[in-house]
């Protein structure tokens, strides 16, 4: 009695994500290619990279962590607040819900194509730090959950951006960068966090973006802040913390 | 199961304005009900009520016996949905829509390919087949747009005004299929202020105004309420002088004579008594008939009646 109510919980589980499997093949076909996307999640974190670049006197080395993680930074939170209000506008999330589609399973579908936009996009970075300019790999683990704890949580981020009352892309993707721009300095982006003023390693603190570029330093060999464990636990707390108030906040405007 | 849509009270209010107010009715398993009623009275309102988009103020709700709030994912999966605007996805093809909405169901890829085939054939469809439904016409979304609703093959389905902005033969296609779907057990709901639809595609009608339910019926009994509105329309081969028009309206059983271009229109709840008397009346004035019309009363009349209004809804098509 008790397998076949597991049984059944599992199968639920099963349907659930394919029918949110759904929703992202979906996006991914429609958004990945829109100019828009593009231009905010590919062209504008390479270009602000480089405009703070240019004239530091650093080892190229040492940027990329820092780069990588702003790519993904980018990438991942450009997604959803681009497909979400419209869908919204358009009046087809809705038709989403005509379907036995949980608010959550329709959530997860946004913020998993979202994932892997992020995860696609920011393995570029990654590859010409390493072929060009002679990155290496230290801590395996630190940098495949940094890639993947990190995309995950900057793709729900995007997801809550989304969420604001504001009706049409444009709208929301100024939101979306009056968040994203200051998060940028508080993550140790372009200064790694230890090397950080006092104040700054503070404020890291609060910025969840700040545990995956950690995770970059650690994972490509240069001297982290948080820890492995603690940057893993916070991306968990703050994806979770962000996936539940997105779910409460786009069941509130469905009514 | 002889019900398959039970609706008690549903209220629903807009910030003051009282939208849908203590609506009651049920709906019999496989027959086509129509919900009838002008612009902004609540038609669309009681539809998203009954399929859980918008929560109503206080009443319920029963689908298959199940709660429309608590149970509504469980009857989404039985339930076919047709909104006022065709939301198809503009971004992909026709056939990616239906593809993409039976994945959303849970359904396999080789079943939605064949229900996808299945469905472009049935609709009329299948010359559009790989055209990005941004490229479609009204007509086609429309037509998309329902055969979404038919993707996972309901029991139910509810349809808000699903051929209004149609051409006739649209229309006509969207009437066979749903049709069709009474054919084969399904339980219809729809939408409309097309009287003329409702007349020809529904068994029973209910006819809303102003948030109230004012009757429910099947469309020939909601006629029989409106017999003193039937009519005889005649035209004479020369103008009638004011006081021929005078004894025209004092023939026996007419209770209202309406001038109507050529035409003298003769409202009667006894039309064969008018016949009777009109023509001893042409004869003594020389006159001759170039046309001679009865009507018995249209659904336009009951619903001129019921709701107390004049002629705002003209009947498009
Ligand atoms: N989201 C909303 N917010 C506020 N008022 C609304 C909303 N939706 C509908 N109303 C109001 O509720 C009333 C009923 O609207 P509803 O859309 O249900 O009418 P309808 O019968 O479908 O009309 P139509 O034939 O024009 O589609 C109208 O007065 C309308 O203005
Ligand atoms: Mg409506």
């Amino acid at each position: 009695m008790n397998d076949t109510a597991a049984e059944a919980g599992r199968l639920a589980v099963w349907v659930g994500l394919r029918k949110a499997w759904a929703v992202s093949s979906k996006d991914m076909r429609i958004y990945y290619f829109q100019p828009a996307v593009l231009i905010f999640g590919l062209v504008f974190p390479v270009a602000i990279f480089f405009a703070f670049m240019i004239g530091r006197d650093v080892d190229a080395v040492s940027l990329f962590p820092g780069l990588i993680a702003l790519t993904l930074f980018f990438s991942t939170t450009t997604v959803a607040p681009f497909s979400v209000p419209w869908e919204k506008m358009n009046r087809t999330f809705e038709r989403l819900l005509f379907a036995p589609l949980s608010m959550s399973e329709a959530v997860l579908g946004k913020v998993i194509s979202a994932f892997l936009f992020g995860l696609v996009v920011s393995i570029f970075p990654l590859l010409i730090g390493i072929i060009f300019f002679g990155s290496s790999i230290e801590d395996w683990a630190a940098l495949v959950l940094g890639l993947f704890l990190g995309s995950l949580c900057m793709a729900t981020m995007g997801m809550l951006v989304s969420t604001v009352r504001a009706d049409t892309p444009p709208k929301v993707m100024m939101v979306l960068n009056v968040v994203r721009l200051p998060l940028m300095f508080m993550s140790g982006i372009f200064i790694a966090i230890p090397t950080l003023p006092y104040y700054g390693r503070v404020i890291a603190w609060f910025s969840p973006v700040s545990y995956c570029t950690d995770l970059f330093y650690r994972g490509l060999g240069f001297r982290d802040y948080f820890g492995l464990l603690t940057s893993v636990l916070m991306l968990i707390a703050f994806t979770a913390a962000m996936f539940f108030a997105s779910v409460l906040r786009m069941r509130a405007w469905n009514r | 199961m002889n019900t398959s849509i039970e609706v008690n009270g549903l209220t629903k209010y807009y910030g003051q304005l009282l939208a849908v107010d203590r609506v009651s009715f049920e709906v019999e398993t496989g027959e086509i009900f129509g919900f009838l009623g002008p612009n902004g009275a609540g038609k669309t309102t009681t539809l998203r009520m009954l399929t859980n988009l918008t929560r109503p103020s206080e009443g319920s709700a029963l689908i298959l016996g199940m709660d429309t709030v608590r149970d509504s994912l469980r009857i989404k999966s039985v339930v076919g949905i047709v909104p006022e605007a065709s939301n198809v996805f503009n971004e992909l093809t026709t056939v990616s829509n239906l593809t993409f909405t039976g994945a959303l169901y849970g359904m396999r890829r080789g079943q939605r390919a064949g229900r996808a085939a299945e469905l472009t054939g049935l609709f009329d469809l299948e010359a559009h087949r790989n055209r990005k439904a941004a490229e479609l016409s009204l007509g086609l979304k429309r037509r998309l747009t329902i055969a979404m609703s038919l993707m996972h093959r309901p029991s139910v389905v509810f349809l808000d005004e699903p051929t209004s902005g149609l051409d006739v033969e649209s229309s006509r296609l969207i009437r066979d299929i749903v049709r069709d779907l009474h054919r084969n057990g399904v339980t219809v709901f729809i939408t409309t202020h097309n009287m003329e639809e409702a007349n020809q595609l529904c068994h029973r009608i209910a006819v809303i105004d102003h948030g109230n339910l004012i009757a429910v019926d099947t469309p020939e009994r909601l006629k029989q309420a409106a017999t003193e509105a039937q009519a005889v329309e005649v035209a004479f081969d020369r103008n009638l002088d004011p006081g021929e028009e005078e004894a025209l309206s004092r023939l026996p059983c007419v209770s209202e004579l309406r001038a109507l271009g050529d035409k003298y229109r003769l409202i009667a709840s006894d039309p064969p008594c008018v016949l009777e008397a009109i023509y001893p009346f042409m004869n003594e004035r020389g006159l001759k008939p170039v046309s001679l019309n009865t009507f018995g009363p249209s659904l336009e009349d009951v619903f001129v009646k019921l709701t107390g209004k004049g002629k705002e809804q003209p009947a498009n098509e």
